[in-house]
Order: C-alpha cells, then structure tokens, then sequence
C-alpha cells in the first residue's frame, strides 16, 4: 500500500509507511466539526424566527396579566430544548431498531412529565375569550380598570366569515375562469394567440399593488367600495394571470393522444375538456385552489384600503384592529386570535407544500 | 345533384364550424379578458387621466390640469429624500437578503442530509407563510422598548445598556429592511436549493478528486451554475421590493416622521391618507412604468417557445 505521492503535497520518506488510520481519522474528525459548524450556524440564524413564533403560542395558552410574560417561554424552552437534543442524540446513538424507540419513548415521557410539572399549571384557555363574546374588548379593559376603547368589535365569527367568503369565492372563480382561459391558450389556434400569451407573460410579473389608487377610485365611481363583492372582483382579477400561467403548464403536459381518442369516440372539444382532460389536471386545480384561497385569506392591504364598515372586516382587519385596540392591556387575547388566525394558513401550507416551489415564483412579497 | 348537396352540406358544415370557433372563443377566453380589461386595462387608463386632474379629498374633479407632474419634477421638497430612501432599502435588502443570505441559506442547508435541511429551510418558510398582520406583530413585540421585549432581554445584559433599546426610533431603517429580508431570503433559498439540486453530482466528485475543497467547489461549480437564478431573483425581487409596502405600512407606518416612507408608501400616503388622489395617482404613474418594464424584462426567464407550442387538434 506504500504510494509514492501522498495527498498534501507530503512526500514521505519510502521507509516510513504512510499512517493510513490517522489520515482517515483526521478526516472524519475534519467532516464533523465541519457538520457541527454547519448546525450551529442554522440553529443560530433561525432562532430569531423560532423564538417569536414560539412566544406567540405560549403567551396565547398562558398569558395572565397584562404585559408579555416571558417566564413561561423560557421554563418551555428550558423543556423542549434539552428533549430536542436528547432526541437527535437517541436518533444518532440508538445501535438498533428496538433501542432507538425505547430511548424515543422514554425522552417523551419525561419531556411531558417536566413540561407538566413547569408549565401545566400555567396552562389555562381564558385568552380566547374573543371566540365566545363580542364585545371581549371591554371585559378584558375591565380586568385592568381601563374603561374606555376607541372600537367597536363585531363577532369574531363574522370577520371569520368574510374571510371564508372572500377566500372561498375567489377560489371558486379564479379557478374556473382560469382553467377555462387556460386550456384555450393551451389546446387552441387561433389569431393573435402569439400576442395572448405574450402579455400573459407580462401580466403575470406585473405589480399589481401600483393600480392601488385607480382601483380605490374606480370602486368608488361604481359605488362597489366598501363592499365584500367589489373587494372579490378585484382580487379576482390579480390573481388570474397566475392562476392561467400554471393551469397552462399543467394543460401542456396532458398527452394529445387522450384528447384525440375522445373526439375520436365521438366528443365534442367542450366535452372533451369537461370529461377528459379536465381529471388529469386535478393536481394543478388543487394547487391553484389551495394558494388562492390562502392569498385571500392573508389579505391585508387592499381589503385595508378597500373596506371601511366594522361588519366587512375580514380576519387581517380584526387582527389588525385588536392589536390597536388592546395590544396595551392584554397580550393574552392579542396572541389568542393570532394562533387562530395563522392556523389555517399554516395547515393549508403544509398540505400543498409540494407545490410551494412552482407558485411561489409568480408572488409579490418583498 | 348530388354534388350539389354536398356543396351545400359542406357549406353548413363550414358556418356551424365558424360559429363554433367563435362561441368557443367566447366561452373559453371570453371572462378571463373582460376581467383583464375591467382591472388591468382601465385603472391604468383612469391613473394616467387622474394624474391630469386635481382630484382631492372631495374625490370631485374641478379641472385638468399638469400641476401634479409640475409639483413631481419641482414642487416637492420631500421626494428626492424618498427616493434615496427607497434606492438604499431596495438595494440593501436585496444585496444582505435576498440574495445573499438565500444563497447561504441553500448553500448550507443542501449540504446537509434531507430531513434536517428541509427542516431549516420550513423554518424560513415561516414568515412567508404567515398572514403579514401576524408577522408584524411579532416583530412589534420582539422589538418592544422596555424590558419584556425579547430583543431587550438578550442585548440588555449582553451589551450593558441601562435603558432598554428602541429600534422604532434609532435605527428605523435597519429594521424595515430585516424585517422584509427575512421574508424575502426565502424565495432566494427556494430557488437556488433547487437548482444547486439540479447540478450533475459527478462535477463535484471530479473537483474533490483534483484536491479542491469547499471553497473551490462553491467558486468553480456552485456558483457558475446558479447565474440565471441569480440574476431571475434579483430582478424579481428588485420589482417587488420597489413596489410592496405592506410590511412597512404595518409595522412603521412610514414613521417616524417620513423617515422609512419609500416611494410605494409615499404614493400610498400622498393617496389615501392626505387625500391628494390627483398627487398619488401621478407619482403611481412613474411606478406602473417601472413595473411594466421590469414585467417585460422577466421575458427572458421563459422558454416562450415552450409556451407557444402549437396545438394540434384543428376541430373546434
């Protein structure tokens, strides 16, 4: 095994064998400090994005008195944190299948046993007070003495049902005007479909938070400001350029051959499209469905802007405004309708993760 | 006689297909081009007539006039200190964020194993995939200035300050910029983690081979490979940070003063909240311009001739 050229640039002397074992245990000891460099730095960088979130949840499951508690952030960190390592510790150390769900097991035990015993009694659901009473503001400004607020709250279930309806019908349109436009684009020749496409490109990179000004006034001259249909119809529009750009894609990469084979049994291109091409694109609806509903659900700017009455507020309307209102006085409630506000986009999210990478190519946030 | 027929069966054959054509057009494209119309098309129209006017807080119009783009060019003292605002935000997000700390992002979490990368590039995901609202409440809460903010109790003790730290006030334009970029770094990661994924392996065990080492691989491989996701990012980031406001609006109100008011919000401002429509509408004009161009600019990133691939079914 004596090699006359070794790696480094060292050239041993051909009596003394190179030390194999050493080289292989100085590299291994080099790519682990290097994977532990590469962890620490993460964990360092997304901290001051666990941390918030984090906080947010206990505060909503926890938060007493008026101000932001930290104690019971840090006692859950000081339980999770210590269980996380011992896991990944379990994971890497375990020899076998057996050993690695025992040690699995046993750290949860004692996990929840600590988590319980630091945490649990803190653990109460007051702060959600907002799902059942309206008008949760003056309760909790009673609590600390303040009497007077400058807002009327509607129900939280009627700002809840605007969201869903904003969301839900522009999921609805958007997904059959899209669909539609898309596989004319798609299946189709006809004059200027060239010129179509073009400014579809163009459209579907165009800033649409610029027109903010004309739409207000164009709302307004046709008397559709300050109403839930005015604020659909625009939404509508703004994302269908999108919506029509991936619908295409997933139309292109339908085979021609079963479309041929449906007009050959005798369909027309309509039926052919409703009963045959219409199911192999089910996974690009889903898509479309899924990230429109959830861009209707986060509005904020323009339903801002574009609603004024307190019963067409929305979900980002109430966040917004209980934040402005009570943010002083209680933490508690404030977190309470910010877990209730996030968890839907959140599970929603995680549902269509797989398609994350593609459409979030065509979004606006800075 | 039987020609004839034919002749006439063809004919009809031809009108109905025509009539066809042309109630497939409708029905098909028909709804998606009126709502491009109604929402693309006449608010770009109604901006370019509004910029004539003087339409205010009245929302009446009493007269045409070019006042608004006199005041844009001479007038208003307040823009030139916009505009530089907006260019170091715009360019300093860009080049810490989302490009920058994207490519850190993809580069480190790739070269870890999968299940522990996807987790940290989740995490990062985060703040894109939480409503903007609930977003900027917990920045408001992280950098509250008293002693419960959690910023505040790492850099009290940390850096020994007696009084707690108001970033809203001392360093307003630090904060609005890391407040989008950890937004925006995401998108960068996004893309670059999938191209660095679609790189040949057997490069990297042709470099390892030669002696090059971490640096090297990412210099001579990495790097080259990403250049058309480096330049896609920076024009798309560059447009949507020259025209989002949202996070600004919520968490600074363009405040203290005018001091994070960047071109978008300042449009915003002059518009709904002192009302100056005709103003607004003027200064939106130059935005509209800019983000049409950029659209247009976005071409190149597309395989148009993928996308204009001809059909081929001639029935309708």
């Amino acid at each position: 095994m004596a090699a006359p050229l070794t790696f480094n640039g060292i050239h041993s002397s051909p009596t003394a064998p190179v030390d194999w074992d050493r080289m292989a245990a100085r590299a291994r000891s080099m790519r682990r400090s290097k994977a532990v460099a590469l962890y620490a730095f993460l964990i360092a960088v997304s901290l001051p994005i666990i941390l918030p979130y984090f906080w947010l949840v206990t505060i909503a499951f926890s938060a007493r008195t008026g101000v932001a508690d930290t104690v019971v952030l840090w006692r859950s960190v000081a339980v999770l944190a210590p269980a996380v390592i011992a896991f990944w510790l379990a994971a890497v150390l375990a020899r076998n299948r057996r050993q690695l769900w025992l040690g699995l097991t046993a750290i949860a035990l004692a996990a929840t046993a600590a988590f319980a015993w630091l945490v649990g009694p803190d653990l109460h659901l007051r702060n959600f007070i907002f799902l059942v009473e309206p008008d949760f503001a003056s309760v909790v400004r009673s609590r600390v003495g303040a009497v007077h607020g400058a807002i009327q709250f509607p129900s939280v279930w009627r700002a809840f049902g605007n969201s869903l309806l904003i969301a839900g019908s522009q999921t609805i349109v958007v997904l059959t005007v899209a669909s539609l436009a898309a596989y004319y684009l798609s299946r189709f020749q006809f004059p200027a479909r060239a010129a179509m496409l073009r400014s579809l490109l163009i459209l579907h990179a165009f800033p649409v938070l610029t027109l903010i000004v004309p739409m207000f006034l164009m709302l307004y001259w046709i008397g559709l400001l300050d109403t839930l249909f005015g604020v659909i119809c625009v939404l509508v529009a703004f994302e269908l350029p999108f919506a029509i750009f991936i619908m295409k894609g997933f139309f292109d990469a339908v085979p021609w051959d079963i479309e041929m084979s449906a007009l050959t049994d005798g369909a027309s291109r309509r039926q052919a499209f409703l009963l045959v091409v219409l199911p192999q694109v089910r996974n690009g609806l889903l898509a479309v469905a899924v990230f429109t509903f959830i861009r209707g659900w986060e509005e904020y700017i323009f339903v801002f802007t574009f609603l004024i009455r307190n019963t067409n507020w929305t979900m980002s309307l109430y966040m917004y405004y209980v934040r402005d209102d009570v943010m002083g006085v209680d933490y508690g409630v404030v977190s309470a309708v910010g877990v209730f506000y996030l968890v839907p986009s959140l599970i929603l999210y995680v549902a269509a993760q797989r398609y994350l990478m593609q459409m979030s190519i065509g979004g606006v946030k800075g | 006689m039987s020609a004839v027929t034919d002749l006439a069966v063809e004919r009809r054959y031809r009108a109905a297909s025509a009539v066809r054509r042309r109630t497939n057009f409708v029905l098909f494209l028909g709804p998606a081009i009126a709502l491009t119309f109604l929402f693309f098309v006449i608010p770009v129209l109604i901006d370019i007539a509004v910029s004539f006017t003087d339409l205010d807080r009245t929302l009446r119009i009493s007269k045409f006039t070019t006042e608004q783009y006199q005041k844009v060019f001479r007038g208003d003292s307040r823009l030139p200190q916009v505009i530089g605002l907006t260019v170091v935000y715009v360019f300093g997000t860009l080049a810490i964020f989302n490009v920058t700390f994207g490519l850190v992002l993809a580069l480190t979490t790739t070269s870890l194993n999968k299940v522990s990368g996807g987790f940290f590039r989740g995490v990062w995901l985060l703040p894109r995939m939480s409503p903007s609202v609930l977003y900027i409440l917990l920045w408001l809460w992280v950098i509250n200035p008293s002693d419960v903010g959690l910023l505040n109790q790492f850099l009290m003790p940390a850096l020994g300050l007696a009084r707690p730290l108001d970033l809203m006030t001392s360093a307003p334009v630090a904060l609005i910029i890391i407040a989008n970029g950890f937004i925006g770094a995401s998108l960068g990661m996004i893309i670059f983690t999938a191209a660095i994924r679609g790189i040949p392996e057997h490069l990297f065990y042709a470099a390892e081979v030669d002696g090059a080492g971490t640096l090297a691989k990412i210099r001579f491989i990495t790097l080259p490979a990403l250049r058309w996701p480096i330049s896609f990012v920076t024009i798309y980031q560059t447009l949507s940070l020259l025209v989002s406001f949202e996070y600004i609006l919520l968490l600074t109100k363009g405040g203290p003063f005018y001091d994070t008011t960047v071109f978008a919000l300042y449009v915003y401002r002059r518009a709904f909240t002192s009302g100056q429509y005709g103003y607004g509408a003027a200064l939106a004009l130059f935005l509209i311009v800019i983000g049409a161009a950029a659209a247009l600019l976005g071409w190149r990133f597309f395989d148009f001739k993928r996308l204009l691939q001809h059909p081929r079914i001639e029935v309708h």
